[in-house]
């Protein structure tokens, strides 16, 4: 008996050679494989990268301006008037040349002083860039961070328990979807300015609020793409397998489930980022989010809306910023989808 | 029309005769259900029922219900193997999950290890959990695609404390082992292994926790002929080994014949016949399960043998036809097959069918 | 580390990938290029035959190296004959039927080298590639011998489906759902008979219904959902036969099926082959059903054919180790289950990076030291029974 088991064990255990010349990429090539195949998930992510270069450690070197640093090394402006008058019928013309020396250097083109100009403050565009970009970026990570915690959670919850609780979640995740966005923003930036005014809150606070609400009303999209993933994994026989072993259902949602959801949820991650960005920046550009002398580049566009002037002949002070916004959004949509393509199994060639 | 004139001349009233048939089962339950449990038996099954609701009212209420496995019993001892074959439908997939409870069964009893499980709650279930396990059809969907080899099958041992901490992955490599597998595929993730191979994973993870009964869900279906073979060999060893009772849920005689000790036969989630596999092969009863043997393509070229030819497809479950589920593709069906439900009989010491035809 | 795992490197893969897309590229503009007729016409190596696969290599061009999925197959299928092929998952059985079909997926799948000479019954067509038609406005048809592997892709519809028709495995996922039974097999003949009216169509569905044993009038406009699996598989068969196939295959028909469904189809193509004028090329894992149905067998392993035969031949004389151990270790209804199911150790191997000498050497248990050596040519043993295997190589027998 004892041997004849010896004989059948021991060919099955054998690894053929023909096995070994069999080598694969493990998964961590595979994925990168897949992401760099595509040229605009590389165009991407130099673009994300970029501009996270640019943001964090840009100033770092660029440390001539701080971010609510005035060139308070004034400016001259020369006003040109004429003045005519009459005394004993002889007409005088009185050419004047009004010289004002102002305390701050508002909106100087660019120089090598200020390579991207100053604004209509006097701040340095190019370091408020810089710090706008800090803002943004973190505004919109941590807010997709949050949303998406929250939404595992009580997606994950949902999905599993299935039943009233399922019920009751997406319901409210209903009534969250319904809610309209922005004019509810706009209603709570106004309180906000009160409760400053009132010395309720500090204007620093402002972007902390602003990301709590913006978590608040964003999270029902992670949770139903979680829900519905794990309804979806539930059933495979591999969570049978986990119920036939009697593991906890904190054990199976959090340690089998998730896990799985785990890609889809990244990618609906990166592109969540792109769209937070926009929401900041609209929210700062109706004057509602971050407010000076803090900047985010959704403020820097703001700026024209102060003065035509800038608009049409001082575009050295909002053009970048614009186009910081764009790269950023393109960059994280670009990342996403190449993330998607990667991820998504079915997708494979 | 020529249909409801045939329906009037028959003698028989079909509402009245599912009534006598369930007056009877009932009656037959009841004092099944008051007997004791055997102590020999590892697995006692009675009169277990399932059924899934298929339409409901707004209230909530069932109004129509699938009837997946309709009164099934059986007895299983240590160390033995039961085989359950029948074709798509018949309820054999959801007998083996309703067995394990991960669904909870409508009504019936069963008895594990001396202890009535029926009504155990999912908690109190936990703890027994690891004595009895499952092991799927599709090697692939039954694994968790992101977890390594190593990880699947420690994890079990953790949870369940199986040795300590520090000895857990001696524990597993030696699993491994036992299992066909080689101790570097610790590291590696199910992806890269073939469906034999994960085969094995998945009995070596269900051996992890010691179990005393394994339900094998069709587990050899999805493999090739010659991996079939070893995997085959490998349940037959482990049971020899660890004294272990296996109840094998197939769709292929052959096999079936080949690994189990009694077999039971199953349609439409009916027990067609019960016995064991000498009296089965021997001495078949029932003609469904002589035309599922007959079915069988014979790798002989030469054997041409005659068959039971069914005619038509297997009704729906949903479904059902009245009276004995079989008769609209038995080929000897008569009238009384069409009208009352054949009670499932002892014939010949342990073995069992239910056909009309056996009684005359 | 990746090294040690037995994980590709980074190089590697970057290597793989530029020689892959040099290859994918180079085929591809072969397989999409315009050709006169002339290039792929042919002649048969034996008249009685109606496809002749000769030398065959369809590849994969994975990432993790090129996939030998048919690495030189070489069989025949003759006039009237059913023509089983058995192996295991990988074995390149159904990839060669799909070479046949030019259903291979691209651009990872090509067709490498090799020849599939197929005779069709095709029109006459003049310099200009346009059928010649008689006095009567009818084209005048004639026999052809297509060399499948040379014609371009968009040539290709001259053979597919109405030369050669195909069933496969999956009857649930093979029908369209959104159209009725009838539409879906009047499309058929209306796209490969020409000048077909829709009333010609619907009786000539009628009539492919009746011979697969279906009542016209309950199935015509159901939807394929309506039905079951027996019932699909029967309507995909007659959707095979609509066209007047010459050469039908079947990928697993039956597979799917369970065990007295199984049975009925098959009868239902024992039946069907004496009926009409075609060969069957069959092809499945189950060694029963290429007992019950087929006059000639091919075993391949890992791409490649190691032996063929008549089917008595092949169930009563096997020579070949792999071709022994597939039929002992398949539980039988007969067999004496008191001892050990005889198993061939070891896995089936992916064809990657395969070595020089017998792919089967590693789990062979008849293996010798000339085993080590090249790969073993084919041995006729008999005038119809080839064998690859070293084993033989003294018993060459000619006539």
């Amino acid at each position: 008996m004892e041997e004849k088991i010896q004989v059948q064990a021991q060919p099955a255990a054998e690894d053929t050679p023909l096995d070994k010349n069999v080598r694969m990429m493990s998964p961590t090539q595979m994925l990168l494989r897949r992401f760099f195949r595509s040229k605009l998930s590389i165009l991407g992510l130099v673009m994300v990268i970029g501009l996270f270069v640019f943001s964090f450690l840009g100033p770092v070197v660029y440390t001539r301006w701080g971010e609510t640093e005035l060139d308070k090394s004034g400016k001259t402006k020369y006003a040109l008037s004429t003045t005519e008058y009459t005394v004993d019928g002889v007409t005088y013309t009185l050419h004047q040349t009004t010289e004002t020396v102002l305390v701050d250097n508002f909106l100087s083109a660019p120089s090598a002083e200020h390579p991207l100009g100053t604004d209509d403050q006097g701040y340095d565009v190019l370091a408020r860039l810089m710090y706008g970009g800090r803002t943004s970026l973190l505004v919109s990570f941590m807010t997709v961070f949050l949303l998406t915690i929250f939404g595992v959670i009580i997606g994950g919850l949902a999905g599993f328990f299935g039943g009233w609780i399922d019920n009751i979640v997406m319901r409210v995740c209903d009534v969250l979807i319904c809610l309209p966005g922005i004019p509810i923003l706009l209603i709570l930036s106004t309180a906000m300015d009160g409760w400053v005014d009132l010395g309720m809150m500090e204007e620093s606070w402002r972007i902390y609020l602003l990301m709590a609400f913006l978590t608040l009303i964003s999270w029902p999209g992670t949770a139903r793409l979680v829900r519905g993933q794990i309804l979806s994994l539930r059933e495979q026989e591999f969570m049978v397998a986990a119920e036939a072993m009697g593991y906890s259902t904190f054990r199976k949602v959090f340690k089998h489930l998730v896990p799985n959801v785990m890609p889809q949820l990244i990618v609906q991650m990166s592109l969540s980022l792109g769209s937070m960005i926009l929401y900041e920046a609209t929210l700062s550009y109706l004057n509602m989010g971050i407010k000076a002398p803090y900047t985010a580049w959704g403020s820097m566009i703001q700026i024209i809306t102060t003065n035509s002037d800038i608009l049409q002949n001082h575009l050295y002070v909002w053009v970048p910023a614009g186009v910081c916004i764009v790269i950023a959004v393109l960059g994280f949509n670009f990342v996403g989808d190449g993330l998607r393509d990667a991820l998504d199994p079915k997708g494979r060639r | 029309m020529a249909d409801k004139t045939v329906l009037n001349t028959t003698p028989y009233d079909d509402a009245a005769e599912q009534q006598k048939f369930l007056e009877r089962r009932k009656k037959q339950m009841e004092e099944d259900f008051a007997k004791p449990f055997d102590p020999d038996c590892v697995l006692e099954v009675r009169h277990l029922r399932k059924t899934f609701p298929i339409k409901k009212t707004m209230m909530g209420k069932v109004t129509k219900e699938l009837v997946a496995v309709d009164d099934i019993s059986f007895k299983l001892k240590a160390g033995e193997t039961l085989g359950i074959v029948g074709e798509s439908g018949c309820g054999k997939t959801t007998a083996g999950r309703a067995i394990l409870k991960l669904h909870q069964p409508t009504a019936g009893q069963i008895i594990f290890n001396g202890q009535d499980i029926t009504h155990l709650k999912s908690r109190q279930m936990r703890s027994i959990r690891k004595q009895m396990q499952i092991i799927f059809q599709d090697p692939y969907s039954s694994l968790p695609p992101r977890s390594t080899v190593g990880g699947i099958l420690s994890e079990p041992v953790q949870v369940h404390k199986i040795v300590p901490k520090n000895q857990t992955k001696q524990y597993v490599l030696e699993l491994m082992e036992r299992c066909g597998l080689r101790d570097y595929y610790y590291e590696r993730y199910p992806h890269e292994f073939s469906g034999g191979q994960r085969q094995r994973i998945c009995i070596a993870r269900a051996l992890a926790v010691n179990p005393k009964l394994i339900i094998c869900d069709e587990p050899v279906s999805a493999l090739d002929v010659s991996i079939q073979a070893q995997i085959i060999n490998l349940l037959k060893q482990l049971q020899r080994d660890m004294n272990l009772a296996y109840v094998f849920i197939s769709h292929d005689l052959s096999v079936v014949k080949f690994i189990s000790d009694k077999i039971g036969v199953m349609y439409l989630g009916s027990m067609m016949e019960f016995g064991t596999k000498e009296d089965i092969f021997r001495n078949p009863l029932h003609p469904y399960t002589k035309a599922l043997f007959s079915a069988v393509p014979n790798p002989d070229p030469t054997a041409k043998m005659e068959r039971i030819k069914l005619e038509g497809d297997i009704p729906s479950p949903a479904n059902p036809p009245k009276g004995c589920r079989f008769h609209t593709r038995c080929p000897y069906a008569k009238e009384v097959c069409k009208h009352v439900p054949p009670e499932y009989k002892q014939y010949e010491e342990g073995h069992f069918a239910a056909c009309h035809l056996l009684d005359e | 580390m990746s090294e040690k795992k037995g994980y590709l490197t980074n190089r590697e893969i970057r290597a793989i990938a530029k020689a892959n897309a040099k290859q994918i590229k180079r085929l591809e503009a072969y397989k999409n290029r315009k050709a006169e007729e002339s290039e792929f016409l042919t002649q048969m190596k034996d008249d009685s035959n109606i496809l002749e696969i000769e030398d065959l290599h369809t590849y994969f061009f994975t990432e993790q190296g090129v996939v030998k999925a048919v690495n030189g197959v070489s069989y025949d299928v003759p006039k009237n004959k059913v023509v089983g092929v058995v192996g295991e998952s990988g074995c390149g059985k159904s990839v060669t039927s799909m070479s046949v079909m030019r259903l291979i997926q691209g651009p990872a799948g090509q067709i490498v080298e090799g020849a599939m000479r197929f005779k069709a019954y095709d029109y006459q067509r003049d310099a200009k590639g346009n059928p010649v038609c008689d006095g009567d406005g009818k084209p005048v048809m004639e026999e052809k011998i297509y060399d499948i592997a040379k014609m371009p892709i968009n040539e290709i519809h001259r053979i597919r489906g109405k030369q050669v028709a195909m069933i496969f495995q999956e009857p649930m996922t093979s029908l369209n759902p959104v159209f009725t039974i009838g539409e879906q097999l009047d499309e058929v003949t209306l796209l490969h008979v020409p000048n077909a009216t829709k009333q010609m169509a619907k009786e000539k569905s009628e009539e492919m219904l009746r011979l697969v044993g279906i009542i016209p009038e309950n199935v015509y406009s159901s939807f394929p959902h309506e039905l079951s699996g027996g019932m699909r598989q029967r309507v995909m068969i007659a959707m095979a036969l609509a066209a007047e196939p010459r050469l039908i295959i079947a990928d697993e028909p039956t597979t799917a099926l369970d065990v007295t469904i199984q049975a009925q189809i098959l009868d239902l193509l024992q039946d069907i082959k004496t009926k009409i004028d075609g060969s069957i090329l069959l092809i499945t894992h189950d060694l029963g059903v290429i007992a019950e149905m087929a006059d000639y067998v091919v075993v391949m392993y890992a791409g490649k054919v190691i032996e063929k035969g008549t089917v008595l031949e092949i169930f009563q004389d096997p020579k070949h180790p792999y071709t022994i151990g597939l039929q002992k270790s398949k539980p039988t209804m007969t067999l004496d289950d008191s001892t050990e199911l005889y198993n061939i150790p070891g896995n089936v191997p992916n064809p990657v990076n395969m070595p020089q000498h017998c792919y089967f050497k590693e789990r062979c248990a008849k293996c010798t030291a000339k085993c080590s050596g090249q790969y073993p040519g084919m041995v006729q043993v008999s005038p119809t029974h080839f064998v690859a295997c070293h084993l033989y190589d003294g018993e060459e027998k000619h006539g």
